[in-house]
């Protein structure tokens, strides 16, 4: 290559502190957020004059954190299985299709991902006051479902493309029904296409915040939500508390998605 | 009534025809290779006994019965592809299974058919590995096997050597050629590698344009052509342009560039007296000489390269005007003389070795 990190020289030492420095811009708020839920200051003091778990036990001891919470998980969770789920059908569409407009109903299933996510907020939040579904469960799944799909489809067309259909034609000569076919053969192998498409579909709506602002109701609130909603009033070391463990969770999934990748290449 | 039979079938798509009305009838138990060059419709008329591909017109018999209503699954026909087509997330044995498996036969008779298949192939003690942890000619064995498991009347293969080098490609033929006679299945096996319909076949459909040129057993296709295809796919013969000087019962005078003229020959297809032909002869069939001297016909050429390939000496020799001819030698009999480049040497052959293609 070109640019081998080995050949660099001198330049080795200031690329590696450049590195070094983006990739503490990128941590340090995290880790600040981290250390804060951890310290005892109510007025999240920096440096924190000492240590404790009380904002922890302050959160578990709020009925309406452990609502949000739940709420957040269980949307996420059925947005999973939807996104899983229409993925696959579409994307068995999109990659084994012969049908005319195949490449223009891909990009439309995509545009979620492009559009800027208030319009699609907007959006949602005019044609669900129709349906009267603005702030029931239904409505939040729908609305996370219109931007997880697009992960879902990119992730499972992927694997699809990538597993040799003779594979399957080889299952169907052995006896195998097409759709036995698919379920005993095709489905294995592509199981980490399905697994990083319901990680990302799980992510896309456990950390979205902008269109469950506008789906939100008093009784139905996600987890981002409620930290938005807190936040305003007043900047209580809970949520940071909250946030940290937002940010374990994300960072679990990621790890995860990351290791499949890392998998599938060995 | 033969034990299958492939009767006028036909495929198009679109506006390209790519079988085009091939009728064949092959006996339980034989070995029936399907050779020809790329795009001959050899895989097309495989995938259309496989139910792959509907066909465009025609039937298609086992012992019998039309099978065409059925889908693949129902066929009970083994198949190996010449991609690599293991299910990568089962063992080996689970592989092997598999189509026992969807048949729903008790595990029993399951663990030893798998057992039976395995020994077969000699990879007994591969059974729990992986097929991303198997060579390519292990991969195809077990492709094999699995393919066997369920004793189909019937075993596919398309091209299943050509992804692997030549020596493996020649241990796994014998392989195959071991199975076939120790399991009796009639097989029929796509190759473009005439080296390997020869050596494995019963019979040889040769394809060309979705169409057999000839069918018959290698060593008929290679000693008594039908057609100039036939004659140049198999023994990657010499044709030299000529004109037919006269032509009467079988046999014609010709005339070379050159003006040497030639009596007899024995003619292929037809030859009108006026016309242009092709004389056929088979590269290892020519002699060298060092210029007139012998007998029987013969042209001057002049050595334009020459190559040692272990065995052999492959020279390209060529005409007064203008034509290269390939002959095949054996390095013991080339003399020093035979193999420097530029010398004017004399081409002759046997009568007999040289036979007259009409255009
Ligand atoms: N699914 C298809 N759609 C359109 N044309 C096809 C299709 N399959 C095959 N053909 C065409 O049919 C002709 C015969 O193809 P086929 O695959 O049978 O050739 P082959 O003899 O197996 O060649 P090869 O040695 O390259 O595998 C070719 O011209 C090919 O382009
Ligand atoms: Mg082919």
């Amino acid at each position: 290559m070109l640019l081998d990190f080995a050949r660099l020289g001198p330049w080795r030492v200031a690329l590696s502190l450049i590195a070094l420095l983006v990739g503490a811009y990128l941590l340090l708020p995290i880790l600040l957020i981290v250390a804060l839920s951890f310290g005892s200051s109510q007025w999240l003091q920096f440096p924190p004059p000492g240590w404790t778990l009380r904002w922890y036990e302050d959160l578990f001891d709020d009925p309406e954190w452990i609502a949000s919470f739940l709420t957040s998980f269980k949307i996420a969770a059925v947005v999973t299985v939807l996104s899983v789920g229409i993925g696959l059908m579409a994307s068995f569409g999109l990659t084994r299709g012969t049908f005319r407009g195949r490449q223009a109903l891909r990009a439309l299933f995509l545009t979620p991902m492009i559009l800027p996510v208030v319009v699609l907020a907007v959006a949602l939040y005019a044609f669900f006051l129709r349906l009267h579904l603005n702030g029931t469960f239904l409505g939040f799944v729908l609305a996370h479902l219109v931007i997880a799909l697009p992960f879902s489809i990119i992730a499972i067309s992927n694997a699809l493309e990538r597993f040799d259909r003779d594979i399957e034609t080889a299952a169907i000569v052995c006896g195998a029904s097409p759709l036995e076919a698919k379920i005993r053969v095709t489905l294995p192998g592509i199981r980490l296409g399905l697994i990083s498409a319901a990680i990302f579909s799980f992510l896309a709506s456990w950390d979205e915040v902008v269109i469950a602002i506008f789906m939100a109701s008093p009784d139905l609130q996600t987890l981002p939500v409620r930290i938005y909603g807190t936040l305003r009033q007043d900047l209580s070391p809970v949520i940071a508390a909250v946030s940290t463990l937002l940010i374990a969770l994300t960072a679990a999934l990621m790890a995860a998605a990351a290791l499949l990748r890392k998998d599938d290449r060995s | 009534m033969s034990f299958l039979e492939i009767a006028n079938i036909s495929k198009t798509f679109g506006n390209v025809t790519a079988v085009s009305d091939v009728s064949l009838e092959i006996a339980r138990g034989e070995f029936v290779t399907f050779l020809g060059p790329s795009g001959s419709g050899k895989s097309t008329t495989l995938y259309m006994i496989a139910g792959f591909f509907e066909p465009t017109r025609g039937d298609v018999r086992l012992e019998g019965r039309s099978i065409l209503s059925e889908p693949s699954n129902k066929r009970n026909i083994g198949m190996v592809f010449q991609r690599y087509t293991l299910f990568p997330h089962l063992s080996v044995a689970e592989n092997v299974a598999f189509p026992l498996r969807v048949r729903r036969r008790p595990a029993a008779e399951i663990a030893g058919k798998v057992e039976e298949m395995l020994a077969l192939v000699r990879l007994e003690s591969f059974a729990g590995r992986m097929p991303a942890q198997l060579s390519g000619g292990q991969q195809q064995r077990v492709a094999l096997a699995r393919a066997l498991a369920y004793n189909p009347p019937l075993l596919l293969m398309d091209e299943p050597l050509s992804a692997l080098d030549k020596k493996l490609r020649e241990e796994i033929q014998d392989e195959i050629r071991r199975i076939h006679r120790q399991t009796g299945v009639t097989i029929l096996y796509v190759t473009h590698d005439q080296e390997e319909a020869l050596s494995l076949s019963d019979r040889i459909a040769l394809f060309n344009h979705g169409k057999i040129e000839q069918l018959g057993k290698g060593r008929e296709l290679y000693e008594a052509p039908r057609t100039r295809f036939v004659a140049d796919f198999i023994g990657h013969s010499n044709f030299l342009d000529c004109t037919i000087a006269r032509s009467h019962g079988g046999f014609a005078d010709i005339t070379l560039p050159d003006g040497s003229a030639l009596e007899r020959v024995a003619v292929h297809g037809d030859a009108r007296a006026g016309g242009r032909g092709g004389l056929m002869i088979r590269p290892d069939r020519l002699r060298l000489s060092p210029l007139r001297g012998e007998n029987g016909p013969g042209i001057d050429v002049v050595l334009s390269d020459a190559t040692f390939i272990g065995e052999t000496y492959h020279f390209v020799l060529t005409t007064g005007w203008g034509a290269s001819v390939n002959m095949r030698m054996p390095a013991s009999l080339a003399r020093a003389d035979d193999v420097t480049i530029g010398t004017n040497l004399r081409l002759h052959w046997e009568a007999s070795d040289a036979s007259l293609f009409g255009q």
